[in-house]
C-alpha cells in the first residue's frame, strides 16, 4: 500500500511537471472547466430570476445539487475520467503495450496515466457554488454533514465506476470518442433534483443507473430532507463500483495491441 | 531462461475493400478472417544470450514478442520465462524484464527525462540508493549528463534513445527485449547503443532483438531466429546462417566493357551500380574463384575487384523469399 501511495505521488508530481511545461495552456484549461461549469448553474440563475423553479426547490437548495455535481467532478475527474481518454488512445495506437510492461495493477496504470490536473479547476467552480448556495440555506446538522460526507463518497465511486465502463469500452469499440458525449448524455440527469423526474425514471436513476446519486441523494442529505435510510444508497454505490472494475478487467483480457 | 513450447496466436480480423459500396455493406455486415499470426513456435533462450529476431513485415516477430513480454495472451502454447508465465504472473514478471521499442517512447515529451526516470523508480518501487547508483552508472556510461535535465522534445533522437535505454534499465532487468533499437539514428548514435547494448550483455543481461537493421543482428546477435509466416524458418548462429546457403561471395568489379545479364551456373547479378560497374552473388562450390577472375577478365577486362562475404543483406532476402515462394506453392 505504502509503494501505491509512493507510486501515486511520484507520478502526480510529474504530471503537475509536465502540465506546467505549458504553464498558459494549464491556466487556460483551468479558467475554461470554471466557466463551462458554472453555465449550468448561470441558467438555473436566470430560470429562478424569470420566475419558474424546479418545483419543490428553492434557488439555493437547486443549486446545491450542481454545486455537489460540480465537486464530484472536481475529485473524480482528475483522477479517474482520464482514464477514458488514455484507453481511447493508447488502445488505438498500441502503446497501451507500455503500462501492461509496468509492475503494477493495469488499472492504477491507466488511471495514473490518465491523471489530469487540470481538472482541479471543477473544484474551484464547485467550491464557490457550493459556498454560494450554503449561504442561502439554514446551516446543516452534524447528522446532515456525517450523511452528506458519506454519500458524497458514494459519487465519488459513481464515477470512477462510470470511468471504469466507458473505458472498458475502448478496448473493444477501439477509438471511440463518443465516449465523452454518452457520458455528458447519462449524467446531465443527475445535476437536476430527482424529483422533478417521473417516480420510475428516479427510480432508474437511483438504483439502475445511479446518476442520481451522483448530486441529488448527498444534497438531498445536507439539506436534511432525508433520514438515515438515505445511507442504504451505498449500496448500489459499491455494487456499480464492483461490477465497473470487472467489467474493466474483463474487457482488458480481449485487448489485442496493434501492428508491430 | 526462456522456454516456448508452441506457443500459437491467431486472432480475428474484418476485412473490406476500398470501393463506396464496400464501404457501406461493411457497415451492415463485416466478414471476419481468421489471422495465424504465429504458428506453433518451439524454442529456448539461455540465460545471457543475445538472440536477433529476424523477419519480414508481418512474419509473426512483434506479436511472439508480445507474448513474450506478457501484454498478449497466447490462443494455445506454453512459456516460461525466468520461471514464470508472462501472461499469468504479468506483474512479477515485467518487474524483472526490460523493454526499449524504437518506435514507442517511454518519455515523457514535455518534460526533462530525469522526471521520466524518477516515476519509473517509483512504478517499480527500486530504492533510493540503488537508483542513484543505477542512473549515474547509465548516465556515465551512455555520457548523457547534460542531456536528462533538457525537455525531452528538445533532444536528438540518438540522445533520446539513450534515455529510452536508461529508462528500461533502471530497475537492472535480466531479460531485455528490444524492438528496432537503432531505427532512425545516425551512425555514430547506432555504434553508441550497440556499444551499450554489449556493455549490459557482458554484465549477464540476455536481450532479444527484433529489428530489420542487418547491422544490429551482424554487430550485436550471436544467434538468428528467422521467422515467416508465424514458423521458425532458420535458428542458427550468424556464423551458420552464413554458410547455410552455400559457399558464396559478393564480387563488386569494374570492367572494360559492360557485362552483360548473365545465365551461367553459380552466377547472379546482385546490382548494376554503373554501366561498368556491377555487383555479382558467386557461388565458388559451383563455379571457383580462380576460373570467374580468368574467365571475367578475357572477356570483360577486370580494372577493379572487392571479394567480400555475401552481405547479411542478401541472406536474408533469400530466407525471406523462400518464404514467400513455399507459401505460394502451399496455396495452389
Amino acid at each position: 500500500m505504502r509503494g501505491i501511495v509512493y507510486c501515486l505521488a511520484a507520478v502526480m508530481r510529474t504530471k503537475l511537471a509536465e502540465q506546467m511545461a505549458y504553464r498558459s495552456h494549464f491556466a487556460l484549461s483551468v479558467l475554461l472547466l470554471i466557466i463551462g461549469d458554472l453555465v449550468v448553474p448561470f441558467v438555473t440563475l436566470l430560470v429562478y430570476q424569470s420566475g419558474a423553479s424546479f418545483p419543490g426547490w428553492s434557488l439555493h437548495e437547486a443549486l446545491l445539487v450542481q454545486a455537489v455535481f460540480t465537486l464530484a467532478k472536481g475529485v473524480a475527474f482528475p483522477f479517474f475520467f482520464g482514464m477514458v481518454g488514455t484507453t481511447l488512445s493508447q488502445v488505438r495506437e498500441g502503446t497501451f503495450d507500455l503500462l501492461l510492461l509496468r509492475p503494477r495493477p493495469v488499472m492504477l496504470m491507466a488511471m495514473l496515466t490518465g491523471f489530469d490536473p487540470d481538472d482541479f479547476g471543477r473544484l474551484v467552480s464547485g467550491s464557490v457554488l457550493f459556498g454560494y448556495a450554503l449561504s442561502g440555506l439554514s446551516g446543516p446538522s452534524g447528522q446532515s454533514w456525517l450523511q452528506f460526507t458519506l454519500l458524497f463518497v458514494a459519487s465519488i465511486a459513481i464515477l470512477c465506476a462510470v470511468s471504469l465502463f466507458l473505458s472498458g469500452m475502448l478496448f473493444r469499440w477501439v477509438g471511440s470518442s463518443r465516449v465523452f458525449d454518452i457520458f455528458d448524455a447519462v449524467t446531465s440527469f443527475g445535476m437536476y433534483p430527482g424529483t422533478i423526474f417521473s417516480k420510475s425514471l428516479q427510480n432508474v436513476l437511483t438504483y439502475v443507473l445511479p446518476i442520481g446519486l451522483i448530486a441529488f441523494v448527498p444534497a438531498s442529505a445536507l439539506l436534511g430532507r432525508n433520514g438515515w435510510e438515505t445511507l442504504w444508497a451505498l449500496a448500489p454505490a459499491a455494487v456499480f463500483l464492483v461490477l465497473g472494475a470487472l467489467y474493466w478487467n474483463r474487457m482488458l483480457r480481449g485487448y489485442t495491441s496493434a501492428g508491430g | 531462461m526462456i522456454e516456448v513450447r508452441n506457443l500459437t496466436k491467431t486472432y480475428m480480423t474484418h476485412e473490406r475493400g476500398h470501393t463506396l459500396r464496400e464501404v457501406a455493406k461493411n457497415l451492415i455486415r463485416r466478414p471476419m478472417k481468421e489471422i495465424r499470426a504465429v504458428n506453433d513456435l518451439s524454442f529456448t533462450v539461455e540465460q545471457g544470450e543475445m538472440l536477433a529476431f529476424l523477419g519480414p513485415n508481418g512474419a509473426g516477430k512483434s506479436t511472439t514478442l508480445k507474448m513474450l513480454t506478457g501484454v498478449l495472451h497466447p490462443t494455445s502454447g506454453e512459456v516460461r520465462a525466468l520461471g514464470l508465465i508472462p501472461w499469468k504472473q504479468r506483474r512479477e514478471y515485467v518487474g524483472r524484464i526490460g523493454a526499449v521499442f524504437g518506435q514507442k517512447s517511454q518519455l515523457l515529451w514535455d518534460i526533462p527525462p530525469a522526471d521520466a526516470f524518477y516515476m519509473n523508480k517509483a512504478i517499480y518501487g527500486v530504492p533510493d540508493r540503488d537508483y542513484r547508483a543505477t542512473l549515474d552508472e547509465l548516465v556515465t556510461l551512455l555520457d548523457v549528463g547534460d542531456v536528462i535535465r533538457k525537455p525531452t522534445r528538445q533532444l536528438s533522437l540518438g540522445e533520446r534513445m539513450k534515455c529510452e535505454f536508461i529508462m528500461a534499465m533502471l530497475h537492472r532487468p535480466e531479460l531485455v527485449f528490444l524492438d528496432e533499437p537503432t531505427i532512425g539514428l545516425d551512425m555514430i548514435a547506432k555504434e553508441n547503443i550497440r556499444g551499450f547494448i554489449r556493455s549490459m550483455n557482458r554484465q549477464g543481461v540476455t536481450f532479444i532483438l527484433t529489428t530489420h537493421d542487418l547491422g544490429d543482428v551482424e554487430m550485436l546477435a550471436e544467434r538468428v531466429m528467422v521467422i515467416n509466416h508465424g514458423e521458425i524458418v532458420v535458428d542458427d548462429s550468424l556464423g551458420g546462417l552464413r554458410s547455410r546457403l552455400g559457399d558464396k561471395k559478393s564480387v563488386r568489379l569494374t570492367t572494360e566493357s559492360a557485362v552483360p545479364d548473365i545465365r551461367q551456373q553459380g552466377l547472379s547479378i546482385i546490382e548494376r551500380i554503373g554501366p561498368l560497374e556491377i555487383e555479382i552473388e558467386i557461388d565458388i562450390s559451383l563455379l571457383p574463384l580462380k576460373r570467374f577472375i580468368r574467365e571475367f577478365n578475357e572477356a570483360y577486362g577486370i580494372i577493379d575487384m572487392a571479394i567480400e562475404s555475401l552481405p547479411i543483406e542478401a541472406i536474408m532476402k533469400e530466407l525471406y523469399s523462400e518464404g514467400a515462394k513455399s507459401e505460394i506453392a502451399a496455396s495452389r
